[in-house]
């Protein structure tokens, strides 16, 4: 019974239909047309903006799944990219070492987790937000490990994973890297919502008080979603650190994780895919507005307010207005 | 010994009043306004620029009048208008207000320090235990009881008072009593706002201003209101006191991670207590 409904959800899943895998064509075709023509300033950007989608990808994931909205997703990012630099500073090898920082991100927000988990809405935001000025002011203030506000440089050894590692240092390198473990992480969170445990966290979103009674540990549940979107924040972070060839403790100031919030917010959370567009638009959107205004920070709060109040599906909602207007019908999207 | 319990008494203080008003507002409307620190900061900036044309006092009130006409307007623009959305729909419009805040502080007065001179009457120091302590911050200390005193007063004694509790403890069922939350609200946010920007005038000769100053107090004032306990002045009393004896002691004794401790706190106290010191059980 239970395997029954296993299969039946995951043919229900949207990236396995054919549609899903005609999406997933067209993103490959845009990825390839774009390394191919776009200006190297283009490409800059667009690796930029796809490694900072992937952290915009984590708070909307965990918005979407544990109806939590976390204001200090920068610690997370942060430590995967410091993480990053003390891998190559020490000389691991960076095949083990950064899947250690993963590991390692995984299991301290496993144990946060399991303490933030058990408050409510607003006590979880308050939290998070001072969570990450906890560890931006650790960062800082440790100058023995982390060269405080200088900063660390990331020196990459000859080869990386196979690759010469100066494909993750140029745009074209890094755009086609990242957009390949965005699409990869993407498919997975719609893999893990069309599964059983997708589902249960889905219900302690819904009512945890019932998945309790039914005999589930829904703290343990929620403590690891939790920590499965800070990891993704510290994917992202990591390929921050590996673009970049620099950290310092800016990338982990609560204004980052409140963009990276503005993103996934903007994007909506009707799909997986909404805080990927929502960064996407938020990149070139800012990019273009610095040439016309110094008031970047007052504009991002009235769009911020603007979508909050006035749109609150964000794109994906418009995708699904628009998409129920051409097909006649709500589709049932799962999830939210 | 007694200097540095004396400067985590005023670090407190201050801290105490800033979580006062997200108590009060958050009592009322069941909601937490991101924007407090930026408020705090418009304070001590308004303050700021009459202080030094007008004196000190005009500069509190316009600190206080001005914050008092923004809370009004958050009531009646955002937590009144959305106040059957999801409570996080409208933490994340305070968020936007913060943004917003920041753009303006920034582009009036620029980036940089700016400091301010207690009044000339409060200036000058007093010897206590053998040691030289500020005058000015024994101030600090006063005014913060006053303003707490005064809200306490206020909230046992008045008609207006004893409404706001009834909200706070059930809003539903002192609606039904009669109690109307939306006459209430712009009293009840434009007094929270008023403390933070009065907190912010009367902290500017303390601490310096700068940009960044609202981001750093928000961070401690949700610290202690959590640890407090969501809603409860009590425990925001009590763990204020304690984190200004922790960050007073914690520069002397831990200078290397002072920065730290109040989180520290903060961690320690969740595990034991998610509700926080004198939270209900959420």
């Amino acid at each position: 019974m239970a395997n029954q409904t296993l299969a039946h959800s995951f043919r229900e899943s949207p990236i396995l239909r054919p549609s899903g895998l005609i999406v997933l064509a067209i993103l490959t075709a845009t990825v390839v047309i774009l390394t191919a023509t776009g200006s190297r300033i283009t490409l800059s950007l667009l690796a930029q903006a796809t490694i900072i989608s992937i952290m915009a990808l984590s708070v909307g994931f965990l918005a979407r799944t544990a109806d939590l909205i976390s204001f200090g997703h920068a610690a997370p990012f942060g430590l995967g990219a410091y993480g990053t630099a003390l891998v190559f500073q020490h000389g691991i090898p960076a095949e083990v070492g950064i899947w250690l920082v993963l590991v390692a991100v995984f299991a301290l927000f496993f144990v946060i987790g399991l303490v933030v988990g058990k408050l409510n809405g607003i006590a979880f935001s308050m939290l998070t937000l001072a969570l990450g000025q906890f560890f931006f002011v650790a960062v800082s203030k440790l100058r023995a490990i982390t060269a405080g506000a200088d900063g660390m440089t990331v020196s990459l050894p000859r080869s990386l994973f196979g690759l010469p590692s100066r494909t993750f240092q140029t745009p074209d390198g890094m755009f086609i890297i990242a957009a390949v473990i965005l699409a990869a992480l993407v498919i997975l969170i719609y893999l893990f919502e069309a599964s059983r445990t997708g589902r249960l966290a889905i219900g302690v979103r819904e009512n945890e008080e019932r998945v309790l009674f039914l005999g589930y540990r829904t703290k343990i549940l929620k403590a690891a979603v939790f920590a499965t979107s800070a990891t993704i924040a510290g994917v992202s972070g990591v390929l921050f650190a590996l673009y970049q060839g620099f950290v310092s403790p800016e990338i982990m100031h609560w204004s980052f994780s409140g963009n990276a919030l503005i993103m996934a917010i903007l994007g909506g959370s009707l799909a997986v895919w909404g805080p990927v567009a929502g960064a996407l638009v938020f990149f070139f959107l800012r990019e273009w507005l610095s040439d016309l205004t110094e008031h970047w920070l007052a504009v991002l709060g009235v769009i911020l307010i603007t979508v909050t109040v006035a749109w609150p599906g964000g794109m994906t909602g418009l995708a699904k207005a628009m998409r129920t207007r051409i097909s006649g019908r709500e589709r049932n999207g799962g999830g939210k | 010994m007694i200097i540095n319990a004396l400067n985590g008494l005023v670090y407190g203080s201050l801290l105490f009043i800033l979580a006062s008003g997200l108590v009060l507002v958050y009592g009322l409307r069941r909601v937490v306004n991101f924007a407090h620190g930026a408020f705090y900061m418009l304070g001590a900036y308004i303050g700021y620029s009459v202080a030094i044309h007008a004196g000190f006092i005009p500069g509190i009130i316009a600190a206080a009048a001005v914050l008092i006409a923004v809370g009004v307007a958050l009531d009646l623009v955002v937590f009144r208008k959305l106040a059957d959305r999801d409570p996080l729909v409208t933490v994340l419009v305070t968020f936007g207000v913060l943004l917003v805040l920041e753009d303006f502080v920034r582009t009036v007065w620029g980036t940089g320090n700016y400091a301010i001179d207690p009044p000339a009457l409060l200036s000058g120091v007093v010897q206590i235990a053998g040691a030289p302590f500020p005058i000015y911050r024994l101030f600090i200390v006063f005014a913060s009881a006053l303003m707490a005193g005064g809200m306490v007063i206020w909230l046992r004694y008045s008609r207006s008072g004893l409404w706001v509790r009834a909200a706070s403890h059930s809003p539903v069922v002192a609606a039904m009593c009669g109690v109307r939350t939306n006459v209430l609200g712009p009293l009840v946010v434009g007094l929270g706002a008023a403390f933070a920007g009065i907190a912010g005038i009367v902290a500017a000769p303390f601490l310096s201003l700068n940009p960044s100053m609202g981001a750093e107090i928000l961070v401690m004032s949700f610290v202690v209101s959590v640890v407090g306990g969501l809603g409860s002045f009590g425990g925001a009393f009590i763990s204020a006191m304690i984190l200004g004896q922790i960050q007073a002691f914690g520069v002397v004794y831990l200078p290397e991670i002072a920065a730290l401790l109040p989180f520290l706190l903060m961690a320690l106290v969740l595990v034991v207590r998610p509700q926080g010191i004198l939270g209900n059980k959420v």
